[in-house]
């Protein structure tokens, strides 16, 4: 049983409400890429509207590396963002969501690749530089922001 | 059949994939260009040229180091011609120098035999020898003015070399021993047998007066016996050449112990010496003083 696509409009005000406190926790890193991951990988990819979601990821990744101000070249991060987020929007379509425990893993399967892919295109973009420990914690609180993704998204929403 | 020409247009989903992939290729390009996009190019250009580099690397090598092993060899030559030139030099000092060397061992080994001979000795340069020549001998440069006189001993380190026989104002003489009208008391270090010695030339000397009973040997060494006042008793003469029997008396061939063709400097033992010199580092014997009797 398929679960029901997310209205656009609540997909795009909830994008919109967390690009905003994306930007706002800024002060506190750790927060912001917990955001920045809950955001490019649970709220902005949508089957079937690449742009929106090519939109909103570029967003979250200008937003991030622009509040950091950690790189001497920035994009990496948002092209990172763009390849996963479009991948994710392709894999929701190609294979739809059916419940909370495949959303989980779905979802923890794109953290260690969008973790990967942003080092990497950093590391295109600039220099090497370290990993450290963020994208665990990220991956810790996976249920956490994992769940509340998916209650912003389908609270309410029926089976199809 | 009829063809309906096809309009081409953008649809919508067209071109948001348009969109779409413009945005992720430029962001994509943006990334890989990097904060210089020149250094790529340079990347790859230096590993095209990295040969290229590596040939031109071993080629300045080679020929910095055969431009150094030039400069040191021509280094080593000019050292090496410095070293000839100072070694030559040093050659020439220390040929110049020999005979003050040999001057100064010789007074060196005379100072040793004054130390040795407790008397008032003096000494004298040999300026000049006439032993080739018949009765020959050694001109001294010193005389009266030294206060020497006639039938003064003259020794070196070896033996002794013979007597004063005239001296003049600030020259003299001397009579070697081997010479044919020189006389000299000696005795045999064995067997203490005294004779006179009379020269022969040519360092050489015989032993008269020594009877047929005595046993000498060969290599024996001669002394002087003291008896003529001029030479104190017990100065090395030379050593036993030959000894034959005569009809009264032993002939007893000597070779004289200094080199007499080689003497540059003498002593000259004070005219008249004591019969007897002790050397001062021998103690002298304590006679034991007779007991008394009645002490313990």
């Amino acid at each position: 049983m398929r679960l029901a696509a997310p209205s656009i409009t609540r997909q795009n005000l909830f994008c919109a409400l967390l690009l905003g406190l994306l930007l706002l926790c800024a002060p506190f890193p750790r927060i912001q890429l917990i955001l920045h991951a809950m955001l490019v990988l649970a709220l902005a990819p949508r089957a079937g509207a690449p742009l929106p979601t090519v939109l909103w990821a570029l967003a979250a990744g200008w937003a991030l590396e622009g509040s950091l101000r950690l790189y001497p070249h920035l994009g990496g991060t948002a092209w990172a963002d763009m390849s996963v987020a479009l991948l994710a929007g392709w894999m929701a379509g190609r294979w739809p969501l059916e419940g909370l425990k495949g959303w989980l893993a779905r979802l923890a399967a794109f953290c260690v690749l969008q973790t990967l892919l942003v080092h990497g295109a950093v590391r295109l973009a600039t220099v090497s530089h370290p990993w450290g420990w963020s994208w665990l914690l990220v991956l810790a609180t996976l249920p956490l922001w994992g769940w509340l993704a998916w209650r912003m998204l389908h609270a309410g929403a029926g089976r199809r | 059949m009829a063809f309906r020409a096809a309009r081409w247009s953008w649809s919508r989903a067209g071109l948001q994939r348009l969109a779409v992939a413009l945005l992720w290729l430029g962001h994509g390009v943006w990334v890989f260009l990097g904060p210089h996009p020149s250094r790529h190019w340079a990347a790859l250009t230096g590993s095209v040229s990295r040969p290229a580099q590596g040939l031109a690397a071993h080629w300045a090598d080679w020929r910095a180091n055969r431009r150094d092993a030039g400069r040191t060899l021509a280094q080593v030559r000019a050292e090496n011609a410095q070293l000839s030139a100072e070694l030559a030099q040093l050659k020439v000092q220390a040929a110049q120098n020999a005979p003050r060397l040999a001057e100064a061992d010789e007074a060196v080994r005379l100072l040793a035999l004054k130390k040795q001979i407790p008397l008032d000795l003096t000494s004298a340069r040999v300026i000049f020898a006439t032993r080739p020549a018949t009765f020959g001998g050694l001109i001294l440069d010193r005389g009266l003015d030294a206060g020497l006189v006639p039938d003064q001993g003259v020794i070196v380190p070896e033996g002794i070399v013979g007597r004063l026989w005239s001296v003049g104002g600030t020259q003299s003489k001397v009579l070697p021993a081997d010479a044919p009208n020189a006389s000299v008391a000696v005795m045999l270090m064995r067997s203490r047998a005294t004779g006179v010695l009379q020269g022969l030339g040519s360092g050489r000397a015989l032993i008269r007066y020594v009877s047929n009973q005595e046993v000498v040997q060969v290599g024996e060494a001669v002394l002087t016996s003291g008896l003529d006042r001029v030479f104190s008793r017990g100065l090395l003469v030379g050593y036993v050449a030959e000894v034959t029997q005569g009809d009264l008396e032993l002939r007893v061939v000597v070779n004289l112990a200094a080199p007499l063709d080689r003497v540059s400097h003498v002593l000259l033992l004070p005219p008249q010496p004591p019969l007897e010199v002790q050397p001062p580092f021998i103690e002298p014997d304590q006679k034991p003083q007779p007991r008394k009797r009645g002490t313990p």
